[in-house]
């Protein structure tokens, strides 16, 4: 077991299964779905592209924090491992942090006791994700074909491009170059870049690669840069990584002497894709990535909550808000993300997929509550965000003898009651919205109720159904 | 496609210029716009301390009545030596 590290800011990445087996969040990136790219068929496929150029930031949030935070740069510093639990772990460490002991996966304790001045840092996922997302939107105008693996690690497709940018090398320089408009110069020159054929082989270019630098392999010399790779870069169970090193195979070329049927005697499937890798024979071709925009609605508390009820309440005005927009009209919802920014910094999100798709306030909220209960906001919360972001089919579901519309004040005083908003009103405020321009209207929520100081008690929220 | 609300709180502090005797409870108040009243009684007394961890809260809180029946609840910040009226309490 080999341990990597990056030059740039003293960031090491951490202990893995082999030299590239990890990723930018710390864990074996055979392990994790979102950084695992997709095994498509052992041939080239027509679709996507087939030149691939990965760039990969290791350590790419606790980079993102030393960002943010430049006077922890030459001190020890960890960044706890995302979730609420008694038992908190450390996600990623900074070199002098790595230095006085302190390894991914401790518990917090353990660290603490290894280096007592470490410093500890809460995960901002929401931050992390803004800067994804705006490193995919910069890259998106060298090449439409983007396939995002996780945070700090995305390929490129770059079939047919040679003819704008130039050579291969020449087009890994100017991704590079790109990303001086998200990231500062330290960020960027830390950044490796791997151009090879296949998602694979750039990859384990990329890995290869120092910060900076792009390693560029061409198809002739694949299999060749391919063969003298520890086994550990594989994309497959790291449980066969550990058997082939107790086999004492090491290499992608010790691997290839094997024929394919006793590779898939010993591990089934994983055996056959094992060896069409270390070949070069399989190329994953980069293929682009589809993301519905999302629906995002937040709410500002004027002073940081930490009430479960508070929230739930917050919740429901979020769902309602997000289902009124014109956006979402006519789709129904299947995943939603609900997240905060956090008193003190830090952000929390939980993510779940409803499991019939969904229009319907009171389903969407339940569904979150039951996943906050699970893993609450670990501070007070001082902005609330919810998102959706999947869409299925219509689903408007309305009773046959749905008098509704025609019901009076009073039915639509108890719709009211019962959080819908019925129908007369909602008429109301749009006739005063196009006469005013704005919603005149407010509803009074209750904020922290039980607050012994009697400005957190209640607040005034804008009623713009 | 991002939509922020912002919630407006109720029942916020207002400043209102309050004399005192020497033991510091209020005699006469003048709330804004108004004349000065003076405080015909001082129904109940409180104190809250909270928040130490975020933005410090100290407050004397006195709930009065004026000479004129107008109840007002004030309260004397210990942080910064003012007054003020608060509705809500």
């Amino acid at each position: 077991m080999s341990e990597t590290r990056s030059d740039a800011h003293g960031v090491p990445t951490h202990p893995g299964y082999g030299w590239v087996q990890e990723n930018a969040s710390g864990q074996p990136w055979s392990l994790s779905g979102p950084t695992r790219f997709s095994p498509s068929s052992s041939q080239v496929t027509a679709s996507g592209s087939r030149l691939a150029l990965c760039l990969w930031l290791p350590t790419f949030e606790l980079r993102l924090e030393l960002m943010r935070s430049p006077e922890l740069g030459t001190t020890s510093v960890a960044l706890l491992s995302p979730g609420e639990s008694t038992r908190r772990t450390i996600w990623q460490v900074s070199e002098r942090a790595w230095e006085g002991g302190v390894r991914p996966g401790q518990l917090v304790s353990q660290a603490v006791s290894l280096c007592p001045s470490l410093t500890l840092l809460e995960p901002d996922p929401a931050h992390y994700d803004a800067t994804t997302d705006a490193l995919l939107e910069v890259l998106a105008e060298l090449t439409p074909v983007l396939e995002p693996a996780g945070r700090g690690r995305v390929f490129l497709g770059m079939d047919g491009l040679g003819r704008l940018y130039g050579s291969s090398h020449r087009q890994a320089e100017r991704a590079l170059d790109s990303l001086f408009r998200v990231f500062p110069a330290p960020l960027v020159a830390s950044t490796r870049a791997g151009m090879a054929p296949g998602k694979f082989g750039a990859w384990v270019a990329a890995a290869s690669a120092p910060p900076g630098e792009p390693v560029v392999v061409s198809e002739e010399s694949l299999p060749g840069f391919l063969s003298t790779r520890p086994v550990g870069s594989l994309p497959v169970d790291p449980l066969v990584v550990q058997r082939l090193g107790r086999l004492g195979i090491a290499t992608l070329g010790e691997l290839r002497r094997f024929p394919e049927p006793s590779l898939v005697a010993q591990f089934g499937e994983e055996g056959r894709s094992a060896l069409a890798w270390s070949t070069g024979r399989r190329i994953d071709p980069v293929r682009p990535w589809h993301r519905p925009r999302p629906i995002r609605v937040s709410l500002d508390f004027p002073t940081p909550v930490g009430l479960a009820e508070t929230l739930h309440g917050a919740l429901d005005r979020l769902v309602e808000r997000a289902l009124s927009r014109p956006a979402r009209r006519g789709r129904s919802v299947t995943a939603v993300r609900l997240g905060a920014h956090l008193e003190g910094g830090g952000s929390w999100f939980v993510e779940t997929v409803l499991r019939e798709p969904t229009a319907e306030r009171d389903r969407i909220s339940f569904t979150l509550r039951s996943k906050m209960a699970l893993t609450p906001p670990p501070k007070a919360v001082e902005t609330l965000f919810l998102e959706f972001t999947r869409f299925g089919a219509p689903s408007i579901q309305s009773s046959l003898f749905d008098r509704k519309e025609e019901a009076g004040r009073s039915e639509a005083g108890r719709d009211l009651a019962r959080g819908e908003v019925p129908f007369s009103l909602k008429d109301a405020v749009r006739e005063l919205k196009l006469r005013l321009g704005y919603s005149p209207l407010y509803r009074v929520v209750e904020v922290d109720p039980w607050s012994r100081i009697p400005e957190r008690r209640h607040a005034l929220l804008s009623f713009d159904p | 496609m991002s939509d922020t609300q912002h919630l407006r709180p109720l029942g916020q502090p207002r400043p209102v210029d309050v004399r005192t005797d020497e033991s510091g409870e209020p005699v006469y108040v003048r709330l804004p716009g108004k004349p000065a009243r003076r405080v015909a009684v001082v129904r109940e007394a409180w104190r809250i301390d909270d928040e130490w961890w975020r933005r410090p809260i100290s407050r004397d809180y006195r709930a009065v009545v004026l000479d004129d029946g107008r109840p007002v609840t004030l309260y004397h910040d210990l942080l910064n030596g003012r007054w003020y009226a608060q509705k809500g309490d």
